[in-house]
């Protein structure tokens, strides 16, 4: 319990720090996705079932704070849980490296499946450019502040990949 | 015979009895011997010998006068000897004086410095405070001038958030479906163009900015009435898209609203083209504009109280 609590405080100082602070003090392409590391954490970590909705959920959360279009980063959130949870079971999760990793290419993931869905469904001429050039530097700024939270989580932990 | 009476009280019990002889002047006492007057001179001869160096330093002292803006020789000397003294004396003198006034009088200066820096820092808040009141004061003052001229009403807001994606350009704003504000209501500031509602809550809204991909807006070139879409290309650029290669169009023009759509209001500045491209083929000109808002920089906008014909 303590523990579901702790997640939902990190939630909500991340969508806090996602909302009021990253946009006023980063430049555009290096606003860093802090919902993509829960996202992976729940990958790794999570339950099928209630992971699967809670990726889902941070994808709604993502998609109320940024752009307009609802449902955008919900789908490409899931996807890329479903994705995590199918080959988490292969790898040594507890590392941090791979967590870190796993963060990066989940956050260029997403931009992909954002630059696909919105070419799909919707009349959006142009936006790949936009969002091809900044998926690059989104997932770096994105996996170093996935390495300080893995960092402040567990500081002295060694790892090894599997 | 003449009989002188001596200087000051020193003869006054004595009578100097000068005799003439001629050459020579002689005090004789009248009825005193040599002895006597030897033991005069033994007794008093301190207050004489006073007397005598005060009368000739006196006169060592006229004499002087003559010369005394030249030093001479002795003062020469006195001062050749006692300027290297007198420097390092003086030298002696700083050094304790600055060790008195930088160390041990300052004792309380470390209470009184951070008492200063306080002051500094409540003084600097301020200036900035005013700063800031003045160019609030400024832009509000723009606003209001802008609230004037439109023809419809409106709804002042401020900017309260940005957009948390880096590929969509949005803002939220304080103002929601409790002052009036739909979706589809178009958004300005004082420079032009800001966008238009697309989100309603009831206290806050979301903007779309005339720069976000999914944006258009009808316009017209001022000069040359050349007609368009106005589309965001990402970033703070935009483009009027749908504009016939025939069309005079130029670097520098101004784009307005066209008030066609019914969203925006006919004439609203939106922005200046910036670089025109005409192809060898096709049917339209490829058109850059810059808007007039700085979107990067957007505080306070107005919400044109207006129903949406979309």
């Amino acid at each position: 319990m303590i523990r579901q609590a702790k997640i939902v405080l990190l939630i909500i100082l991340a969508v806090i720090l996602q909302v009021a602070f990253f946009p006023y003090h980063f430049a555009d392409p290096f606003k860093p996705n802090l919902f993509m590391i829960f996202v992976v954490y729940l990958g790794f970590r999570g339950n099928t079932l209630w992971g699967g909705v809670g990726a889902l959920l941070l994808g709604l959360l993502q998609d109320s704070t940024g752009g307009i279009y609802f449902g955008l980063n919900g789908f490409s959130c899931l996807f890329i849980f479903i994705v995590l949870k199918t080959v988490a079971h292969r790898l040594f999760t507890d590392s941090r490296p791979l967590m870190v990793l796993s963060v990066f290419l989940a956050t260029v993931l997403n931009g992909l499946l954002n630059l696909l869905t919105l070419l799909v469904f919707s009349v959006v001429d142009g936006i790949y450019s936009t969002i091809l050039s900044d998926i690059i530097p989104q997932g770096i700024i994105t996996a170093l502040i996935a390495y300080m939270v893995c960092s402040y989580v567990a500081p002295g932990k060694r790892e090894e990949m599997a | 015979m003449e009989t002188h009476f001596g200087r000051g009280g020193l003869a006054s019990p004595y009578l100097f009895v000068v005799q003439d002889f001629g050459q020579s002047l002689l005090p004789l006492s009248v009825g005193y011997t040599e002895s006597d007057m030897l033991d005069f001179v033994k007794k008093h001869k301190i207050k004489m010998f006073a007397g005598i160096a005060l009368l000739g330093s006196l006169i060592f002292y006229s004499l002087s006068l003559r010369h005394k803006e030249h030093a001479n020789s002795f003062e020469r000397t006195v001062l050749s000897l006692t300027t290297p003294v007198a420097g390092s004396v003086s030298r002696i003198d700083v050094f304790i004086s600055s060790i008195w006034n930088d160390y041990l009088y300052l004792v309380n200066v470390r209470q009184e410095n951070k008492r200063l820096r306080e002051t500094i820092t409540i003084l600097n808040k301020r200036l900035v405070d005013n700063r800031e009141a003045v160019v609030e004061h400024d832009r509000l003052k723009k606003l209001m001038g802008l609230k004037d001229i439109l023809p419809v009403s409106t709804r002042a807001a401020l900017v309260v958030g940005e957009d948390s994606s880096p590929w969509f350009r949005t803002v939220t704003i304080d103002r929601g479906e409790a002052d009036g504000v739909r979706e589809g209501m178009p958004v300005v500031a004082s420079a032009g163009v800001v966008g238009r509602i697309v989100k309603v809550a009831h206290n806050s809204s979301r903007v779309l900015l005339l720069s976000d991909h999914a944006s258009g807006i009808a316009a017209v070139v001022q000069r040359s009435r050349a007609r368009g879409v106005v589309m965001g290309k990402g970033g703070n650029i935009c483009s009027l898209e749908f504009s016939q290669r025939g069309e005079d169009v130029r670097t520098g023009d101004v784009v307005l609203t066209s008030g066609i759509g019914g969203v925006f209001p006919k004439g609203l500045p939106i922005g200046e083209i910036t670089m025109v491209k005409k192809g060898e083929y096709g049917i339209f000109q490829t058109v850059n504009i810059r808007p007039f808002v700085n979107i990067s920089r957007l505080e306070e906008v107005l919400v044109v109280l207006q129903k949406s014909n979309d």
